[in-house]
C-alpha cells in the first residue's frame, strides 16, 4: 500500500469500523413491519405472518380460510363436498372443481396411496366422532368395496360418485388454503411470509434479514423435534400417525391415516413423512401418500417423479432424507437414530 | 503502515462490530415466556424459566369446558381436559419454544411469546 498520511489513516480506520457496524444494522432492518394474525379455521389453528402488507390483506387471508371451510368441509352440512357425498352428484364452484381435479390427479400419480375416497373407513374406525373402534373382517371387506378414487367422476364442474362412495378433501385442503393465502399476500405486496396452518408450514421468500426460514420437523416419538430444515420459499408438510390415534384393549395402536387398499390404518414402517416443495397443495397430498407407501415405495416414487424432497422417520427412529435436502437439513442433537441420505441413483 | 497491519485493523473492527451488534440487537438471554389464550384473549403469561415450584391451575372455556394446566420449571402442558379427543393432553410438554399446544373445542392456545431456535414446526 502507498504510504498514507497519519490523519488520513485514522479517518480511514474510523470509516472502516463504521461501515461494518452500519451494514450489520441495515441487514436486519428492512423498514418493513411484521404483521401477524392467528385464528381458528378449517378445524385447526392458523397463524399468518407477513412483512410489507396491510391489515386488510391479512384479514383477506382469514376470510379465504373461512370461505374454503364453507366450500370444502365434510362436516358442514351445506358445504359442496357434504352435498356431493349426500346426493351422489353435485355441481361444484370453480375453486372446488379445480381442487378436486388436482386431488384426483395426485391419487392417480401415487397409484392410490393418496385416496380421497377413503372417508368411509376413517368414519368406521371412529376418527370423526371420537368413538374409536376396530371394525371386524366383514365390515372391512364391505368398506373396501366402497373405497377407490376411480369411483369419483368429474366432468367440468359436475362431480358424481359411485354408489356408497364418500370423499373428503382434508388431505389437500390446508395445503390449498396456504397456496391461496400466499397468492393474496403476494398481491398485497408481501415479499416475506410464514404460514403455520395447523402444522402445515408454508413460506414466501426468506426472512426479512435475507437468511433462510428455519423449519423444525416434529419428532413423532417425543415432544421435541427431529431436526431443522432451512428453506427459502416453499412448503414443508408432515403427515404422521402420532397426532390422532387410539390404543385398543390388546395394546395395538391405530391411527387416522388409512391404507386405502386395506381400509385399515397404514402400517408401512414409518412414523412420519414430510414433503418439501413449491406448492402447499402438492406437499399436503404427498405427505399422506408417502406415509402410506413406506420408505421403499416412497424412495422409488421420489426417484421416478422428483419435483419435491422428503424426510421420513421410520418406526425404528431412523431419519431418511432425500439428497436434495441433505445440505439444508440438520438433525437435532440427541434426537433419533441414524440419518441416511436417499440418493438419486439407487444404492 | 504495512498491508498486514491494515488487515489486522479491519479484522479487529469486524469482530468488534459483530460483538456490538450481538449485544445491542440480540437482546438478553431468552426467558421462555408463554401466553395462554382462551378464545383469542390472553388470560395468562408465564415465564417458564422463572418458575421454581410446579403448579397446576384450571381454565374454563366459554362453553364450559375445562383444561387443567401443569407448569414446571422450563415447561408447560395440559394435564387433564374434558374435551372429546384429549389431543391437547396428548401433545405433551411444550418445551421447544416453537409449536403451540391447542385445544380446539375449548378454543385454548398455549403459545410461546417469542421465537426460538426455529421459526415454525412442521407437524
Amino acid at each position: 500500500m502507498k504510504r498514507i498520511q497519519k490523519k488520513h489513516r485514522i479517518t480511514a480506520i474510523i470509516e472502516i469500523v463504521m461501515l461494518f457496524f452500519v451494514s450489520g444494522c441495515i441487514g436486519t432492518v428492512h423498514g418493513q413491519q411484521e404483521k401477524s394474525i392467528s385464528f381458528f379455521a378449517m378445524d385447526t389453528y392458523m397463524t399468518v405472518r407477513a412483512w410489507g402488507v396491510s391489515d386488510e390483506t391479512l384479514a383477506a387471508c382469514r376470510a379465504e380460510a373461512g370461505s374454503l371451510e364453507a366450500l370444502l368441509s365434510v362436516t358442514r352440512e351445506d358445504s359442496e363436498i357434504a352435498r356431493l357425498n349426500r346426493d351422489g352428484r353435485a355441481g361444484l364452484s370453480p375453486a372446488t372443481a379445480g381442487l378436486l381435479e388436482k386431488a384426483l390427479t395426485l391419487c392417480a400419480q401415487t397409484d392410490g396411496a393418496l385416496d380421497i375416497s377413503v372417508y368411509p373407513a376413517v368414519k368406521a374406525w371412529g376418527f370423526t366422532t371420537g368413538a374409536h373402534r376396530v371394525p371386524g373382517g366383514d365390515e372391512l371387506a364391505a368398506l373396501r368395496e366402497r373405497v377407490g378414487w376411480r369411483r369419483v367422476a368429474l366432468e367440468g364442474a359436475e362431480a358424481s360418485l359411485a354408489e356408497g362412495t364418500e370423499i373428503d378433501l382434508g388431505s389437500v385442503a390446508k395445503g390449498y388454503a396456504g397456496d391461496r393465502m400466499l397468492s393474496i399476500l403476494r398481491e398485497g405486496g408481501a415479499v416475506c411470509a410464514l404460514l403455520d396452518l395447523g402444522g402445515n408450514v408454508q413460506t414466501m421468500g426468506t426472512k426479512p434479514d435475507g437468511s433462510p426460514w428455519r423449519i423444525a420437523v416434529r419428532d413423532p416419538r417425543t415432544e421435541g423435534n427431529i431436526g431443522v430444515l432451512e428453506t427459502r420459499g416453499g412448503a414443508v408438510v408432515t403427515s404422521g400417525g402420532y397426532q390422532r390415534f387410539f390404543d385398543d384393549e390388546d395394546g395395538n395402536r391405530w391411527w387416522h391415516i388409512m391404507d386405502p387398499a386395506t381400509c385399515m390404518p397404514a402400517r408401512s414402517g414409518l412414523l412420519s413423512a414430510t414433503a418439501v416443495g413449491d406448492e402447499g397443495t402438492v406437499c399436503d397430498a404427498l405427505s399422506t401418500a408417502l406415509f402410506v407407501m413406506g420408505a421403499q415405495k416412497a424412495s422409488a416414487y421420489w426417484r421416478e417423479h422428483g419435483g419435491f424432497g422428503m424426510i421420513l422417520v421410520t418406526e425404528e427412529g431412523d431419519v431418511l432424507v432425500t439428497e436434495d435436502l441433505a445440505d439444508r437439513f440438520s438433525m437435532t442433537e440427541g434426537a433419533g437414530g441414524s440419518l441416511r441420505i436417499i440418493h438419486r441413483d439407487e444404492d | 503502515m504495512k498491508t498486514k497491519t491494515w488487515i489486522l485493523i479491519i479484522a479487529a473492527a469486524a469482530v468488534l462490530c459483530a460483538a456490538a451488534s450481538a449485544i445491542l440487537l440480540g437482546g438478553t438471554a431468552p426467558g421462555r415466556t408463554v401466553e395462554i389464550l382462551l378464545d383469542g384473549a390472553a388470560v395468562r403469561r408465564i415465564d417458564l424459566n422463572a418458575v421454581t415450584e410446579p403448579e397446576t391451575f384450571t381454565l374454563r372455556s366459554a362453553g364450559g369446558g375445562t383444561n387443567v394446566i401443569a407448569v414446571e420449571p422450563g415447561r408447560i402442558r395440559v394435564l387433564e381436559a374434558d374435551c372429546p379427543d384429549l389431543l391437547c393432553v396428548k401433545q405433551g410438554w411444550l418445551s421447544d419454544g416453537v409449536a403451540p399446544i391447542v385445544c380446539l373445542p375449548h378454543r385454548l392456545v398455549i403459545q410461546p411469546a417469542a421465537r426460538e431456535s426455529a421459526d415454525a414446526v412442521s407437524r
